[in-house]
């Protein structure tokens, strides 16, 4: 079953709820399990139009559901496999104006990424955007992301969407090159890796991370690691250092890897499988970043305070 | 009674502690030690859940002993056969070192009874007094003693528990000042109820346990009796992983379920979780390895993943660890 990902390109509520009161409204119904996840107040009013409809949809606000955007692939995820064998009709508004550019980058490569994630899972997925507020920016990434369109009243299939996996490759490009002058440097070059968990934890307290978020980064820095330790090539090393409210820590080796665009994105079935540990570590910091050139396998992790 | 003694002060400070406003508070303070490390002064405790968790423990209290020119006195009504620890010509050793006087199995009777049958404590600790003293001539460099109370908290001849703490305040004061000798006092975890187990852990310092199974300083992996399984303590990573797999395979070889307890795991990497998953899926459809005591860390990386990703894994009891010490 074949999915269907549509942009909704819209100005103003009655706008909004001219279009998403009806595709809801055939979620329900077509059988299909049905949520609504919007930012408000387009959230109250649909709640407020489906009020006689009980429990039949399941609400979200975006604000708490668009936070992370590993994660919220994860939640979607959740969503497709606890309804099956119901398919599932979302509509579904993301947040923009929360982020910095790279993290809006990261938020439009999600997009792309649920084309792939979701290709066979015969949901049907609506993403409002409202063009009164939003950037042209994120409009015309919109229009890269999204195979279908729903724009002036017309319904179309997206001549400007992007292969994901060509997207993808582009937003690898993003990587900024260099580190700053004060970076430390620690070599990875026993097998034990208990060194360098103190020496980020270290780095995690000085920089005012809360306990939880530095726990992760040290589960997150090891992994990486290992992984450089098990596959890599030496010279391996940790670098770490501080961009304003962001606390950065890259691990490097000699190795030639080529990570697919996808890598560490796809929610994997269990542990057990391939990819469950950079999945995992995607989820436990708020940005990675991968990049494997000539010099080099890189993979830059980074925490907000 | 005159036990050879280092110092009048007792070799544990710090059981009392004054707190806030001043007051002395008696607070109970433990020092954990494996059997191996037992050593003079201490007056230990071992609450087991059962004859295998006992005989390792103690077989290895009497083994190590015997091995190391000490005395061992052991008052039991077990025929020398029955002795953990006495290799495998058992009643031929401990013959050998009870002609040596480095054996000493004494009977209840004999130790610790009046004419009526009834629990003297004075008695025992006169003659648990006379072996230590003895055994500096006799050339011996320590002495170990052991018993088993069970018999006295549940069976006939049911002592009072006043009387009890009584006799463990005084094997703990003589022992405790004490060069030469040591104690284990061996109890079943349900010869009595909870409250009257804590109060007779609480005359103890030393909390005995078997010697770990791995311990390099990073990772410790303890055998755990009830429930069966494994306590990992400290960090489990990529360089211990094959360790830590050997141990839990070890385990898992009787078919019982296998509880691991977490409280004291401070960090569990990737790899880590993926080695239980792959554990678990080789387990019949129906078992599972239960995770006991997860500390937040480590539960919030399970539950980031979700749990469904970890099949064959599930949460077991609770959190906190420190108010069965020693007696659960």
């Amino acid at each position: 079953m074949t999915l269907e990902h549509r942009a909704f390109m819209y100005s103003g509520p009655e706008d909004f709820l001219a279009v998403t009161v009806p595709f809801l409204e055939s979620g329900l119904e077509s059988g299909q399990a049905v949520v609504a996840v919007a930012r408000e107040p387009n959230l109250t009013a649909l709640r407020d139009t489906f009020a006689g409809h009980g429990t039949a949809i399941e609400y979200f606000d975006s604000a708490a559901f668009y936070r992370h955007p590993v994660r919220t692939l994860r939640d979607y995820q959740a969503i497709v496999k606890r309804s099956e064998p119901r398919s599932v009709c979302a509509l579904a508004e993301p947040v923009w104006g929360r982020w910095d550019e790279r993290q809006t980058l990261e938020w439009i490569r999600y997009e792309s990424l649920i084309n792939v994630v979701f290709a066979g899972s015969g949901a049907r997925a609506l993403c409002p955007y409202d063009t009164a507020t939003l950037p042209d920016d994120v409009l015309a990434e919109a229009r890269r992301t999204h195979p279908l369109l729903l724009t002036d009243g017309r319904d179309l299939i997206n001549g400007r969407y992007v292969d994901p996996a060509v997207f993808g490759a582009g937003c690898d490009r993003a990587w900024r090159a260099g580190r700053p002058e004060g970076a430390e440097y620690l070599p990875i070059d026993g097998a034990d890796l208990h060194a360098l968990r103190s020496f980020v934890a270290e780095r995690a307290a000085e920089h005012g991370l809360g306990r939880q978020p530095a726990q992760n980064l040290v589960t997150a820095v090891n992994e990486v690691a290992a992984n450089a330790l098990q596959h890599g090539v030496p010279p391996r090393g940790l670098w770490t250092w501080r961009d304003g409210d962001d606390l950065l820590c890259e691990v490097g080796d000699n190795g030639f890897w080529r990570p697919g665009p996808f890598t560490g994105f796809i929610p994997p079935d269990s542990a057990l499988q391939q990819g469950f540990g950079l999945w995992t570590v995607r989820l436990l910091v708020d940005l990675v970043e991968l990049k494997a050139g000539w010099d080099g396998t890189f993979v830059r992790l980074h925490t907000r305070r | 009674m005159r036990w050879a003694s280092k110092t009048s002060a007792a070799a544990y400070a710090g059981r009392t502690r004054t707190d806030l406003d001043g007051q002395v508070m008696e607070t109970p303070w433990f020092a954990e030690r494996p059997v191996s490390a037992v050593r003079p002064g201490d007056h230990g405790w071992l609450a087991y859940s059962g004859a295998e968790e006992r005989d390792q423990v103690i077989g290895t209290f009497v083994r190590e002993g015997l091995a190391h020119n000490e005395k061992v006195v052991y008052v039991t009504d077990a025929p020398p056969e029955r002795v953990p620890g006495l290799g495998p010509r058992r009643r031929a050793d401990a013959e050998t070192y009870a002609r040596l006087g480095q054996l000493r199995l004494i009977s209840r009777e004999d130790a610790c009874l009046d004419r009526h049958g009834a629990f003297e404590p004075e008695r025992m600790l006169d003659i648990l007094a006379a072996e230590v003293d003895a055994a500096f001539g006799e050339g011996f460099r320590a002495v170990r003693l052991t018993t088993d109370y069970t018999w006295l908290l549940n069976g006939p001849s049911r002592s009072d528990l006043g009387r009890m703490l009584g006799c463990e305040h005084r094997v703990g004061d003589a022992v405790s000042p004490s060069t030469m000798a040591m104690a284990v006092c061996q109890v079943h975890r349900r010869a009595c109820p909870p409250h009257e187990l804590a109060a007779l852990r609480d005359t103890h310092e030393v909390l005995v346990e078997v010697n770990p199974e791995f311990d390099d300083g990073i990772l410790k992996i303890v055998r755990t009796f009830e429930p069966n399984g494994l306590r990992v303590e400290g960090e489990l990573d990529a360089a211990r992983h094959a360790v830590f797999a050997e141990k839990l395979s070890q385990v898992s070889m009787d078919r019982r379920r296998v509880h691991l307890d977490f409280s004291r795991l401070g960090f569990i990497d990737l790899g880590g979780l993926h080695l239980l998953a792959q554990h678990a899926t080789a387990l019949p459809a129906d078992e599972t390895l239960v995770l006991d005591h997860l500390p937040a860390d480590v539960e919030n990386v399970i539950e980031m993943v979700g749990w469904h990703r970890l099949p064959g894994l599930t949460r077991g009891g609770g959190r906190a660890l420190p108010e069965t010490e020693g007696i659960a």
